[in-house]
């Protein structure tokens, strides 16, 4: 049994919220992923980490889909309540031998939580986060970036421009030096490869994690 | 352009065939399983629907020897052959490559693969391929590659494809740098049945229980979960790519209604899960597709599949259900990233039994850490669950370190790995150090297949036959003798070189 305890629940908007649980006693590489299930169920899904690696507790950024399985019922704990948590897997990481490079950090929705993590645990990186969302309450914790590293790309904003990540990228060229990360839904990801690969980017300096 | 997708005949000393279209792992048989290369085949039927002259060029399924096989190639003047690598057969494709090359030296011999896409400078350095393809979307960049060099005669030269190493003169290699990792998939069209000679990947299949059989379009490329470290698919340059679920049902439709398919199996190495799974299902029964009399199949993982979610698969009339179980102890699986935890694993199969799906359990014997007391506590669950009705059929294979993968890794820096022989990696005896003899877990195997006839299995056989569902009558009367040859055959290649 790898049963432990919900700390909080933090609701950021109506679908999007913070779950922050007891961290098993493993070591944690920023960018990796728990699968996690609500006891009782015999499901579980993977979801990145969004807190740092070194951080005193797991906390996940997570999206309730409506017929979820899984994320509906995450909504809906308490703290106190047992989660089963098992993991850490996965290689969307950050070598060692690349830290000091520049990064690019491309996300849409809460594909941003392992560049969240990124930032956490390795904070004098050198990065800029493009975040594709749908509306501005959908930022998120965006003051946990330095100043001016943490452009929101919103596609549904009453009060001011509109942008897609397509869009911004089509506009304000980026580093030809930089390492992108790409993390979220596939459909930006194979638009974003198109854009970068038009703009004389590399396959070698692209890696992508998909996660719906 | 003329283009062969060829998969030649590879024959061992004891006359057995290689099976190199499973798109994993290499065995040899001598009653062979043929298994359609599916995204091969979407290869195949996009080029010949951008107008180029296909050759569906399977030398095992067609029966042919190797040199039959050859001549036959080789008097179609293809422009390009394309081949597909694995570790176990690697020497002999650079072998065929180079005899290719030197009776039509201006054919484009092009390898893809597992075992080149990790190691294209090898292949260059061992044979006079002129193009690896890395990406593991063999069918996109295909499409891409042979009209680029169709449109440019200096295509070595200027080809601006991501994902290639292309010889350019002599020894000299261009690499274009890393493949793309996504790719639409609803782009990649459904197969050309007809091109690819379906029938003869329909009836030879261990997964039908009634044929003719067929694959689907896999609906997912590469692996939702990818974390287990001993699966090639696996890779920090690897994740998945999704095909739509209406997309699918169309194709299971024309399978059903044009071709008169009885089973269909959809060898993605997980099929969907939550609301995607719901969909396909519903869209299956809505569509009147589950009162054809055609069985469906799937992989899946542990913990992916909900009660409400296989009831509705029950519904629809999916029947065959592929779980990697590997082992019955916790340190095995985190060892593994297998990712689910062994508590679960009876209400999985619990939920799959009672809505009248065959759960078939896929193990593994021979991990380097291993220990007698692991053994047998993986033998005695399966076992528990074979004959408790829980699982309906096994596969047992050894673990073998698959080139790249993480496994392999570790068994290289622990230094456990026996061999760097690439022809001793084809499944068919173990070739890492283990804390206890080989014996043992060839031992293990025979156990575990022997489950097959024991009594209580067989009585519990006869126990389905109340549930009053057409499939355990034939899983009983039909499947069992197909079953007892190939188990046989199954011990026999698995254990022949136990001392």
């Amino acid at each position: 049994m790898k049963n432990y305890k919900i700390i909080d629940v933090i609701h950021l908007t109506k679908n999007v919220f913070k779950l922050v649980t007891e961290r098993p006693n493993l070591s944690v590489v920023a960018g990796q992923c728990f699968n996690l299930g609500v006891p009782g169920t015999s499901i579980n899904r993977e979801y990145s980490i969004y807190s740092g690696s070194g951080d005193l507790n797991l906390v996940f950024l997570i999206r309730a889909i409506d017929d979820g399985l899984v994320s509906s019922r995450l909504q809906k704990m308490v703290p106190g309540d047992g989660i089963e948590i098992d993991g850490p897997y996965g290689e969307f990481c950050i070598p060692l031998d690349k830290q000091r490079s520049k990064f690019f950090f491309i996300a849409s929705g809460t594909g941003i939580a392992p560049f969240h993590s990124f930032v956490k645990t390795f904070p004098d990186i050198d990065y800029t986060i493009i975040h594709g969302i749908r509306y501005s309450n959908e930022t998120y914790d965006s003051n946990d970036y330095k100043v001016g590293r943490y452009i929101p790309c919103i596609s549904s904003n009453p009060r001011g421009e509109s942008m897609r990540i397509t869009d911004y990228l089509k506009h304000n060229h980026p580093p030809d030096d930089a390492l992108f990360y790409l993390c979220g839904n596939r459909n930006m990801i194979i638009d974003t490869v198109e854009i970068l690969l038009s703009l004389g980017i590399s396959g070698n300096q692209i890696i992508s994690e998909v996660f719906f | 352009m003329r283009i062969a997708i060829s998969y030649p005949p590879i024959i061992n000393q004891l006359g057995q065939k290689a099976m190199v279209s499973q798109n994993r792992n290499v065995q040899f048989f001598k009653e062979p399983t043929y298994l359609l290369p599916v995204t091969y085949a979407q290869a195949a039927t996009w080029l010949k629907q951008g107008g180029h002259d296909v050759f569906w060029d399977d030398g095992n399924a067609q029966l042919k020897t190797y040199d039959q096989w050859l001549t036959d190639l080789l008097a179609w003047h293809p422009d390009i052959v394309v081949f597909e690598s694995t570790t176990p057969v690697m020497k002999f494709y650079w072998r065929a490559i180079d005899e290719i090359k030197s009776r039509s030296p201006r054919t484009i011999v092009a390898l893809t693969g597992y075992h080149s896409m990790r190691k294209p400078e090898e292949t260059m350095q061992s044979s006079m391929v002129d193009v690896v393809i890395r990406s593991s979307n063999v069918d996109f960049v295909l499409h891409r590659l042979v009209n680029y060099i169709d449109q440019n005669p200096a295509w070595r030269l200027t080809c601006p494809l991501e994902g290639l190493h292309i010889r350019m003169r002599g020894r000299e290699v261009r690499s274009t740098g890393n493949f793309r990792q996504v790719e639409p998939l609803d782009n990649s069209p459904l197969i050309d049945r007809d091109l690819v000679s379906w029938k003869n990947y329909a009836y030879e299949n261990g997964n039908f229980l009634q044929t003719p059989g067929t694959y689907a379009t896999s609906v997912i490329r590469d692996c939702m979960f990818g974390k287990c470290t001993f699966c090639r698919y696996n890779g920090p340059d690897l994740t998945f790519s999704l095909m739509s679920v209406e997309r699918s049902l169309d194709e299971y439709e024309n399978l059903i209604n044009n071709y008169g398919v009885k089973e269909i199996f959809d060898d993605s190495g997980v099929w969907y899960r939550g609301r995607e799974a719901r969909e396909f299902a519903q869209g299956i029964i809505d569509r009147g597709l589950h009162k054809k009399n055609c069985y469906f199949g799937i992989n899946t993982r542990f913990e992916y599949l909900d009660e409400d979610t296989i009831k509705l698969m029950g519904k629809a009339n999916f029947r065959f259900v592929l779980l990697g179980y590997e082992a019955a102890d916790d340190e095995t699986l985190q060892r593994l990233n297998k990712g689910y935890q062994l508590q679960h694993v009876e209400n999985c199969l619990n939920w799959l039994t009672k809505y009248g799906l065959h759960p078939h359990l896929t193990i593994m014997v021979g991990y380097y850490w291993q220990t007698q007391e692991q053994l047998d506590k993986t033998v005695s669950e399966v076992k528990r669950l074979m004959l408790s009705g829980l699982a309906r059929t096994l596969q047992v294979t050894l673990c073998t370190p698959l080139d790249y993968t993480p496994y392999h890794q570790e068994c290289i820096q622990k230094g456990v790995l026996l061999t760097d022989d690439y022809n001793d990696f084809d499944m068919s005896k173990l070739i890492v150090r283990t804390p206890i003899p080989h014996h043992q877990y060839y031992k293990a195997i025979k156990q575990m297949y022997g489950i097959a006839f024991n009594p209580l299995f067989i009585i519990r056989q006869f126990q389905f036959l109340l549930r009053g569902r057409k499939r355990d009558w034939q899983f009983l009367f039909t499947y069992s003798v197909r079953a007892i040859r190939r188990v046989r055959q199954h011990i026999f290649n698995l254990t022949r070189n136990a001392t």
